[in-house]
């Protein structure tokens, strides 16, 4: 056999060989042995599922009223030839199990793009004052710090009320207009873990020998961030984002609670836990358990995600 | 240490300067002032009165220094320079006057209704805070300890639970379970009807020598036990939710310790057991919670808000939310920066506090 033939097959069998497994198969090999998250993501998807096949799904629409079934108990029958309430009614007689459907799409996509805003904005902002330095570095880091020194939540229900009296406001982003406010204002003190947690890693990254490397063949600045700083950073970034998901529901939830956020007729967890309050104190008990198990058990099933994640994906992170 | 003690505290002056300028901008650049529901409930009312009324609360001027044009009876009058609202309410909270309540008690001075009210949030958060710190510290070294034992599993799971129950969950519920059905604890406010004074009047008999309250007829220990009664359901719930990540915290920080070489020199000393985790991890273990106690002020500030909410209780948080509905921007304003205030005051001290515990840390 000649020495050309010997190198060609040495060659197929190479390729023959199994492709090392990257970064991210790696990662979901090690997530899916993590049974918390696997119990987690499954809990999750039905959720979403749900949420999304409500107008499917749902016995009733959400705003149907029958002040003659007010508080009707668990598994109580509807009007005749109407479907059975499941999960009960409210005070105005509408079917629990239907709100509860129907908020799940608002509550679950208020703090989707709650996270995906946040994450943006706090990526890009950690990422130029990490790479640029300088004064830019100090203002945008000095800004964060006095973001997080603000006292949350207060500052949470004096913009949603105060933003709410524009009637301009109202009239341009029509029906719908607590929710986007709301998205608003939760991204506007929602950036700041993402921007320190990308400034840090653009610190760390920045003096490493690969970045040094394609700075010395010419890379522009914006290359560097953003094809190579910025990737980089994508596993703890995911991993904040899904802590920080559960912890948006809370917020929503916690605004709506309280009155200053989405508004009725509209439902959200939340706010049904707002009309529970209302509720005769023995009917306390039915009226406040669905909303909230459902805040619960969303939240809960990301965070069993998040713990996952962060154990898939960085190991030395691990608490 | 002093340099940099003196050092962090005129940067939190600046910060605080900073925040409270931040806040004073989001509350006053969205237009409507107390006077828009005045006008919605009452058409009689003219644009001119609302401008009058305005002018009379100094909301006509600029928020920062700027040219100010007054309009005084629908004429025009000639423009001056206006040092702005901003620096005036600086300069008024500097010499103690925070202004008065526009519509929740109105012409009440705020710091005299925040001084009320401070009390009340004060007890609920020091019974909810000492509950969660003597359960979740012992709890987390125990299962740190015991690592991997069923306990440890037990108490990490409640943990994740906690985590993720929102206080106005377990609130609401916790009434309904122990306080409709069981009848153990009240559903709310903080006396029994009918009582002459409360817990509060009591205390601050205590710490002022009986000086401010009324005479209370020799009631107190009555009083005493009928606040705590009242404060325990409400202090419970949250702690609950700070319980969760104070016992992680702890397990984890003790875990690092744990790790340790001197842990290690400790037992190959002959140190029993014993005394190698209380005497050298435990010491050792409550540094890091310095930091996190810093931390932990503003969140429960948060969750005070939310549970005293639920519970009726009449404290801070309830006052500024009363105060945010009714459009009450002066007690707004003088809550929000109380509450900065208290923020960064306890970040200050749990850095300075940092370097007094550990001699390891240097100051640079």
């Amino acid at each position: 056999m000649s020495a050309i033939a010997v190198n060609a097959l040495e060659r197929q069998a190479v390729v023959k060989q199994e492709k090392p497994a990257g970064q991210w198969t790696l990662a979901w090999r090690r997530l899916r042995r993590h049974k918390l998250a696997m119990v987690g993501l499954f809990t999750l998807t039905i959720i979403t599922l749900l949420s999304i096949a409500a107008p499917m799904i749902a016995p009733y629409p959400y705003e149907e009223i029958n002040l003659y079934r007010s508080y009707a108990t668990v598994m109580s029958p509807g009007d005749p030839g109407r479907p059975m309430h499941y999960l009960g009614t409210d005070r105005l007689g509408r079917d629990m199990f239907s709100r509860l459907l129907y908020a799940g799409r608002i509550s679950l996509l208020v703090a989707l793009s709650v996270t995906l805003f946040t994450v943006i904005a706090g990526a890009i902002i950690g990422a130029v004052a990490g790479s640029f330095g300088g004064w830019i570095e100090s203002i945008l880091m000095r800004s964060t710090d006095v973001m997080l020194t603000l006292p949350q939540l207060p500052l949470l229900l004096v913009l949603s009320s105060s933003l709410r009296q524009y009637p301009q406001l109202q009239m341009f982003l029509g029906s719908n207009f607590s929710v986007i406010i709301i998205i608003f204002v939760l991204v506007i003190f929602g950036w700041m873990g993402v921007a320190r947690l990308v400034h840090g890693s653009v610190l760390s990254l920045r003096s490493q020998d690969f970045i040094q490397a394609t700075r010395a063949m010419g890379a522009s600045e914006n290359h560097i961030i953003f094809k190579h700083l910025i990737p980089n950073s994508f596993a703890p970034i995911i991993v904040a984002a899904t802590l920080g998901f559960g912890g948006v529901i809370i917020a929503e939830s916690a605004l709506s609670f309280l009155g200053f956020g989405v508004m009725p007729p509209v439902p959200t967890w939340g706010n049904m836990l707002n009309e529970a309050r209302a509720a005769p104190l023995q009917d306390l008990f039915t009226q406040a358990l669905f909303p909230g198990f459902f805040i619960f058990v969303t939240v809960l099933s990301i965070n069993f995600i998040g713990d996952g994640l962060r154990d898939a994906l960085d190991p030395r992170l691990k608490m | 240490m002093t340099n940099y003690v003196i050092r962090r505290l005129i940067q939190s002056v600046i910060l605080l300067f900073f925040v409270s300028l931040l806040i004073y901008l989001i509350i006053n650049l969205v237009p409507g002032g107390p006077f828009d529901l005045l006008r919605q409930s009452n058409p009689r009312i003219t644009q001119s009165h609302i401008d009058r009324l305005n002018a009379l609360l100094d909301l006509d001027k600029p928020i920062l220094p700027g040219k100010y044009c007054p309009t005084i009876g629908g004429e025009q009058q000639p423009c001056r320079f206006d040092q702005g609202r901003y620096i005036r309410w600086l300069v008024k909270v500097f010499r103690g006057d925070w202004g008065t309540s526009w519509t929740v008690k109105t012409g009440m001075s705020v710091t005299e209704l925040i001084g009320i009210r401070l009390g009340y949030t004060f007890l609920l958060m020091g019974v909810s805070l000492s509950m969660s710190l003597l359960i979740a510290i012992p709890l987390g070294i125990y299962s740190a300890v015991k690592q991997y034992s069923l306990t440890d599993y037990f108490v990490t799971t409640i943990a994740f639970f906690g985590q993720s129950m929102p206080t106005f969950w377990t609130g609401l519920m916790a009434i309904a379970i122990f306080s409709v059905a069981l009848d153990w604890f009240p559903t709310g406010g903080v006396r029994t009807a009918g009582m002459e004074g409360d817990i509060i009047d009591v205390l601050g008999n205590i710490f002022t020598l009986g000086r401010v309250h009324p005479d209370l007829g020799g009631q107190e220990l009555k009083l005493i036990y009928d606040g705590l009664h009242h404060v325990a359901l409400p202090a419970m719930v949250l702690a609950f939710f700070n319980l969760a990540g104070w016992s992680r915290y702890t397990r984890s920080a003790m875990l690092e310790v744990m790790r340790q070489d001197y842990m290690r020199t400790a037992r190959a000393k002959g140190c029993t057991n014993r005394a190698v985790i209380f005497k050298h991890g435990l010491r050792n273990t409550l540094i890091p919670l310095i930091t996190l106690f810093g931390l932990a002020i503003p969140a429960l500030f948060g969750g005070a808000l939310i549970t005293e909410t639920i519970f009726s209780w009449p404290g801070m948080g309830r006052l500024l939310i009363d105060s945010i509905a009714n459009v009450d921007w002066p007690i707004v304003q003088g809550i929000l920066v109380i509450s900065a205030g208290l923020v960064i005051f306890s970040n200050f001290l749990a850095d300075v506090m940092y370097g007094l515990v550990d001699p390891r840390v240097q100051y640079g």
